[in-house]
């Protein structure tokens, strides 16, 4: 019996420095939270019914975006329903934010006269001055209507075989005039929700009343303006998953090329063939060089905003497409990422951003270490003065509980990625006074034992055995709360209960495998003996 | 026997030696009365007051800016004016403890972009970096889930905990616990309504840990009341007379529970929020505090006479009246050698009241510890089964 309680005592206290040093030799530290060292916290949210699968692509999507604006190996994960993005110590916030939010869904649709867009949805700016500096492509260096240099340049990708040009929204706009212009169209009615903030100008292109294709509307652009684009016909699923890139030509001008898959290719070429035609579906919209009508253009559309709309100058595309223009660079890079992004199988939003700077998030770790130390300092003292020679048990017992906490913490947060944050901090805080219950609980049991006559020896494996009981069912209740809490919350929430897991486990942990055999050693050894301890002389057995 | 044995003539001396006699079950109604008196405040104050949800339950955009001689909130409000934000639906506070000073300002929903152009306005009026500017944004559907997704883990938590109590326990305990659990939530609730506190995702987190902590306390006290039933079991104890033995004998132990579990959250309240300047740890701290004094006061004067009210009823009617004075001291000190002083009790009734008068502690030493020191003369039999 002694000999098992040493080796239960010396295994334990082996095992978790053990523990403790291999954490800190691999420098495995708990991962601290965004409200501990600041950084960037986003979380996304898909629309009604995206699958697991749905939500491991964007999670893959979202992670290649931020690594491609500069951001170190992302903490990019799944979390229930949600996408959470946790960026501590990120450095430029505002760049991988905006790497992070614009996540909606590519679509492809082609561009029809303004004829066919109803009238519900007329509030389209046509003011060329945008004030608010969203104006991200600027007309000047938009390939305009017919230039010749664009439609000669050959395909960089050597797999390409069609190309595509990109057309000049402002001027094809301002082309269409509707001769049937009704005057008296209302341009009050409301904007839609992704519409541009500022379209408050009156519009000079009054719809016909009678749209004859279901779903045409109009759709700002980059630059401001506005194009009518037919139903959504396909999505930018059809694209190959980061397959698209820049390409600087021989004539020192950017292109886009992108690769598409085996089962997107059909819906692309499908709509590509209309356009070439010049199907009504989707109708010349310009006047080539020569004075034919133009092949008809295909437009991109990232949340409801225009990227690029092309003109189709190839029937059939094989295997890749390149895009031509007179982009910028930065512009081509635009229109790439767009088109990577465009492989989002579902829309998501953003639920919660959260940045938090390094200096706040330093000061409030700061202080929750220094006033737990302090607040543990004191535990011990007030504990000391009280249970004096016995309180040893408690310093033992809670330093080999700090440092399985700490051990545990580490561990779970490298595995799992849950971050330690200030709600986890002060719940461990909190925990430092359930944990020191249960040595209270088992020597007030101890106390009341020997005042009724038992001896130090006889009183504390009795005392031990209903005080196991009283523990395990009260932080049972603990674990239960923790893993249902766990399992169904979102968010902060989560954290907390993990850490609320942790501590109470190491609190049984330690409680059975070291607070019992180093009690039950010292109350069989002659140590306690004419120590004061409980406020109580013990005497000898 | 060693000097422990003596009654203390001091209260102190006597709850320190765990040998107090408090009639708690004859004082249960000061308890419920304070208890309703508080839920009854809380009640009045969440309908005149409300709660004042913040910016993750409503959804919006919110800033922290350091603010200084330069930037205060007329800056603040004029920054959002430049950008087209109506500052009538935004909230804009100065919050400032020793160290820090911020510059809360909480609005509606407004696009991204535009978003991102504030944080930077704001950086370049308040003439600091980009970095240094707090920025969090919540959509108001995700307010909701959160929120939601909370409760029902909370429902879900509360049925497994009562199924387990019923269990491990019984169902009178798991209503006893829950309603004072339940107590300590509204206790909470109330002072973050009365004081005007601004419910955070933080609060939120308090308010569990709260519950937590409540129910840990109440089931280590019902634990020592379950021991002692059984231990009386044979010779028909009131269930008044267990529920005040068990809490006199856990008196202490609630007693220094409580200070250890306090001590670390006053110096998080403290230290962490007025000396070393955390301004998100003040109210966190301040729920717990609150939370955790409830939660020691709910598990004695709310849960336990519960429980012996809900038990009174239950079984065979006791025969005599329930131990108060002496009597029960005895009984408290008593029990943890033998269940049978209980029935010993009653004969040395008429001795005990005899030598009442006299406020000797050695007279009172030996009529408390008469029957219990005659039990000891022989080795303690083993315990009987529970029987009925």
């Amino acid at each position: 019996m002694k000999r098992r309680l040493w080796f239960s005592l010396i295994a334990t206290v082996v095992a978790v420095i053990a523990a403790l040093a291999g954490n800190i030799a691999t420098s495995n530290a708990p991962i601290l939270g965004l409200d501990l060292q600041g950084g960037l916290s986003v979380i996304l949210a898909p629309e009604e019914g995206a699958t697991g699968d749905d939500l491991l692509v964007v999670r893959d999507l979202v992670r290649s975006s931020l690594e491609r604006s500069g951001v170190a190996e992302p903490d990019v994960r799944v979390q229930g329903s949600n996408i959470v993005v946790d960026l501590p110590g990120v450095k430029d916030k505002e760049e991988a934010l905006r790497s992070v939010s614009v996540s909606g869904i590519v679509e492809l649709r082609a561009v029809v006269n303004f004829t066919e867009c109803s009238a519900s949805i007329p509030a389209v700016s046509t003011d060329e001055t945008i004030a608010d500096g969203r104006v991200l492509g600027s007309d000047g260096t938009i390939t305009v209507d017919g230039d010749p240099a664009d439609e000669v340049t050959p395909p960089v990708d050597e797999e390409s075989i069609g190309f595509l040009n990109d057309e000049a929204k402002t001027s094809f706009r301002r082309s269409a005039p509707d001769p049937d212009a009704d005057p008296d169209a209302p341009a009050d009615t409301e904007a839609p929700a992704d519409s541009d903030p500022v379209g408050d100008a009156p519009i000079d292109l009054a719809p016909t009343p009678t749209p004859t294709i279901a779903g045409a509307e109009f759709l700002p652009t980059l630059d401001g303006g506005a194009l009518c684009a037919g139903p959504s016909q396909a999505s930018g699923e059809v694209f190959e998953r980061d397959s698209a890139s820049v390409q600087l030509g021989q004539f020192g001008q950017f292109s886009v090329s992108v690769d598409l898959r085996a089962d997107g290719e059909d819906a692309w070429n499908g709509l590509a063939t209309q356009c070439f035609n010049r199907l009504a579906s989707c109708p010349s919209t310009g006047v080539d060089t020569d004075g034919s009508g133009r092949p008809g253009q295909i437009a991109i559309v990232l949340d409801g905003i225009v990227q690029s709309a092309p003109v189709v100058n190839v029937p059939v595309f094989d295997g890749s497409v390149s895009i031509t223009g007179s982009f910028t660079q930065e512009e081509a890079d635009q229109l790439s990422d767009v088109l990577n992004r465009g492989a989002f199988p579902v829309q998501v939003t953003p639920q919660e951003t959260r940045t938090v700077s390094a200096s706040a998030g330093g000061d409030s770790l700061r202080a929750a270490i220094i006033a737990g130390l302090i607040g543990l300092a004191l535990v011990l003292a007030f504990l000391v003065a009280y249970y004096r020679w016995l309180a040893l048990v408690i310093i033992g017992g809670l330093t080999v509980w700090a440092m399985a906490v700490y051990s545990a913490a580490a561990f779970v947060s490298g595995a799992t990625n849950y971050a330690l944050s200030l709600a986890g901090v002060t719940g461990i805080i909190v925990a430092i006074g359930v944990t020191v219950d249960s040595y209270v609980v088992f020597f007030e049991r101890m106390k009341d034992e020997i005042r009724n006559g038992r001896t130090l020896r006889n009183a504390a494996p009795r005392s031990f055995n209903s005080t196991w009981r009283t523990i395990w069912s009260a932080d049972l209740v603990s674990i239960i709360g923790a893993l249902i809490l766990f399992s169904l919350s979102v968010g902060s929430v989560r954290g907390f209960a993990l850490y609320l897991g942790i501590t109470t486990m190491c609190d049984l942990f330690v409680c059975f495998f070291f607070t019992r055999p180093a009690v039950l050693l010292i109350a069989r050894s002659k140590f306690m003996v004419g120590k004061r301890a409980f406020g109580l002389e013990v005497a000898s057995s | 026997m060693s000097r422990g044995n003596q009654i203390a003539s001091s209260g102190l001396g006597r709850l320190f030696r765990g040998q107090t006699a408090v009639d708690f079950y004859g004082r249960r109604r000061i308890g419920f009365v304070i208890a309703i008196v508080v839920l009854l405040a809380t009640v009045g104050s969440l309908f005149t007051r409300g709660l004042d949800l913040g910016l993750d339950f409503e959804g919006g955009d919110a800033w922290d800016i350091p603010a200084s001689e330069i930037f205060g909130v007329d800056e603040a409000k004029a920054v959002l004016e430049d950008n087209g934000v109506s500052t009538n639906g935004a909230r804009i506070q100065r919050r400032s403890s020793d160290t820090t000073d911020l510059i809360t300002v909480q609005i509606e929903e407004v696009p991204q972009d535009n978003a991102v152009q504030i944080t930077n306005a704001f950086a370049e009026a308040a003439g600091v970096e980009t970095d240094d500017v707090n920025f969090s944004f919540t959509s108001s559907t995700w307010g909701g889930e959160i929120t939601d997704k909370a409760v029902r883990a909370l429902i879900i938590f509360l049925i497994v905990v009562s199924i387990f109590i019923s269990i491990r326990f019984e169902w009178r305990m798991a209503l006893a616990a829950l309603a004072a659990m339940a107590h300590d939530v509204l206790v909470v609730v109330g002072a973050y309504s009365l004081f005007g506190f601004e419910v955070t995702p933080g609060t939120v987190i308090a308010f569990l840990t709260i519950l937590g902590y409540s129910l840990y306390d109440t089931i280590v006290v019902f634990d020592r009341v379950r021991e002692n039933e059984g231990k009386y079991a044979g010779v028909r104890m009131p269930y008044e007379d267990i529920v005040n033995i068990s809490m006199n004998q856990v008196l202490m132990r609630s007693i220094n529970t409580s200070i250890s579990s306090i001590i670390p959250v006053i110096s998080l309240l403290l230290i962490g929020s007025g000396l070393l300047g955390a301004v998100t740890l003040r109210e966190f701290g301040l729920a717990l505090l609150i939370g955790m004094i409830s939660g020691i006061y709910s598990s004695i004067f709310v849960a336990t006479p519960l429980l012996a009210g809900l038990k009174s009823n239950v079984g065979r009617k006791a025969r005599r009246e329930r131990l108060t004075g002496d009597n029960l001291r005895a009984a408290v000190i008593g029990s943890g050698v033998t269940g049978r002083v209980g029935a010993t009790v009653g004969s040395a009734d008429g001795e005990s009241n005899a030598k009442g008068a006299s406020h000797d502690d050695d007279v009172k030493t030996a009529a408390v510890l008469e029957p219990a020191g005659r039990l000891l003369t022989h080795p303690p039999r083993p315990r009987k089964k529970k029987r009925r």
